[in-house]
């Protein structure tokens, strides 16, 4: 079975193009779970109401679908709690300037 | 993921945005080749047959057209609902293509008889057109947004402008006016740069710039001050300017609405202190210097409403140029930068994310040549300024050739950009 590191992994596929970060730098991946026959995503945005979450959630469905094509793969979005910019990871502070 | 939030399944094809903002740069270069090439006519009083063909060309041709076309992209998304009608927004663009070569010719020649008059119509035409558009997908908003109030109050100021427009050439066809035709001139062009024009600036930034530079936990009370501040002065001005002896009225809804323009600049000053993102890329440089302009015209705008500055030579040119090319045109320039680069890539790349390498926004163009044209400008604005207060001819000859240099570096790195 696929580990959960290795769809950290994966989910560093998914860049914001504007900024450069992956979502898992940024601290949007909140949590992987890995079943059976499933694989869930529970992961938030920057901003509540960003009305983008058709084409994240789809990205990262593509990757996943890509690498375990047999699993059920559910992308779960949350805004509690919300993200801070403490979540990112040092080098993508160090990335923006922080 | 902030930064993707310009597009998504709400927003109308690629297609229709990139036509409108290809009109808006091809017009931009002409215009800018027309002010070269006649350089030796733009000076002294602006109520002159080049002048204001030009500055038709810039207010509807490059400013109107983008804000056109970035509205078709924006009000679905920000107010999470479906374009009215694409089939409207492509019948808009060739009426209103039409109107503004209709007017900007008439005014050339001017000719103010039915050559100005029928354009004006044209124009009405497809602003109403626009106006219906806008409506027809404001009635299906089920959250609204502070950015949604401001775009409102534009489309009505927007329709006001034209309306003001026409009544303004028919009076030079058959004069009917009892006022001074240039007082309501004044009111046209307040009602345009500030109701129409700045009413969706201000209300696209407080989305944009969190979005640009990662802006997180600032206050948005300032948003609201604004809004209803310039508001009240404009509704103040729409009412006195119809009026003669009316000094003191207008300089009250003057102070009002730079009061509310400068609660903007501080809303902008706040997104900007808690920006994520530190490094200033070319679309943030160009819309920092936009923003202190903004600061410098607001100024300089309610002096002019205090004190009688029509001595000084040039003076009225002055204030336009740095109103339509310090703040406007460098704004425009700024945000293409970031939003094309985006559309371009969402429209190539996003099914892609994830399976195959794509590229980052910042690899879709040449960030040297948009600093070089960032430069040229910036310096252009200066110079052109210098230019008009020494009345030198030959330095404005040069300055406005910076100027289309500019123009033609920033046209060439969007279109590299779209063929991308």
């Amino acid at each position: 079975m696929i580990s959960e590191e290795k769809i950290l992994e994966l989910l560093k596929g998914v860049i914001d193009p504007e900024i450069g970060l992956d979502i898992v730098s940024l601290g949007l991946v909140y949590k992987v779970e890995v079943n059976e026959d499933s694989i869930n995503v529970t992961m938030t945005l920057t901003t509540p109401g960003c009305p983008m979450h058709g084409s994240i959630t789809e990205w990262v469905n593509n990757i996943l679908l890509k690498a375990e094509p047999d699993k059920n793969i559910n992308v779960n979005l949350v805004w509690e709690p919300q993200w801070t910019p403490e979540l990112m990871t040092d080098e993508a502070k160090e990335k923006l300037g922080m | 993921m902030q930064s993707n939030s310009i597009a998504t399944a709400y927003a109308p094809p690629f297609k229709i945005v990139a036509k409108y903002f290809i009109a808006a740069i091809i017009d931009f270069v002409i215009l800018n080749f027309l002010l070269m090439l006649n350089y030796k006519d733009i000076t002294g009083f602006y109520f002159q047959a080049k002048i204001l063909a030009i500055t038709h060309l810039l207010t509807l041709g490059w400013i109107s057209m983008t804000i056109f076309g970035a509205m078709f992209q924006l009000v679905p998304v920000v107010l999470e609902t479906k374009l009215f009608s694409e089939k409207l927004a492509d019948i808009q663009f060739w009426i209103f293509i039409l109107g503004v070569i209709g007017l900007a010719t008439g005014f050339w020649n001017f000719d103010t008889g039915l050559h100005l008059n029928a354009s004006a119509i044209l124009l009405n035409i497809a602003i109403l057109i626009f106006a219906i558009n806008m409506i027809g997908t404001f009635i299906y908003v089920k959250k609204w947004n502070i950015t949604g109030w401001y775009l409102i109050a534009a489309v009505i100021y927007l329709t006001i402008t034209a309306v003001a427009g026409f009544l303004l050439t028919y009076n030079l066809w058959h004069p009917y006016i009892s006022i001074n035709h240039l007082q309501y001139l004044k009111l046209h062009a307040e009602v345009a740069v500030i109701g129409w024009v700045t009413m969706v600036v201000m209300g696209v930034s407080y989305k944009l710039i969190p979005m640009f530079t990662l802006s997180h936990g600032y206050s948005m009370k300032s948003s609201k001050w604004a809004f209803w501040l310039v508001n009240i002065g404009l509704v103040g001005i729409n009412t006195f300017f119809h009026f003669e002896n009316n000094m003191i009225e207008i300089l009250v809804s003057s102070l009002f609405i730079a009061a509310g323009i400068a609660f903007f600049l501080f809303q902008v000053y706040l997104i900007y202190k808690n920006r994520l993102r530190k490094k200033r890329d070319i679309g943030i440089k160009y819309s920092v210097f936009s923003f202190y302009m903004l600061a410098i015209v607001t100024l300089f705008g309610l002096v002019f409403s205090f004190i009688d500055l029509s001595g000084i030579p040039n003076i009225y040119l002055i204030f336009g140029y740095l109103v339509f090319f310090g703040y406007l045109s460098m704004l425009i320039v700024g945000q293409m930068y970031k939003i094309v680069p985006f559309l371009a890539w969402y429209h190539k790349y996003s099914s892609k994310v994830g399976l195959e390498p794509v590229p980052m926004l910042k690899d879709m163009f040449n960030e040297k040549y948009a600093l070089a044209s960032y430069y040229l400008m910036t310096t252009a604005i200066i110079t052109t300024t210098v230019s008009f207060i020494i009345n030198s001819q030959i330095a404005l000859l040069f300055s406005f050739g910076l100027m289309f240099l500019g123009s033609l570096i920033f046209a060439f790195n969007i279109t590299a950009i779209l063929r991308k």
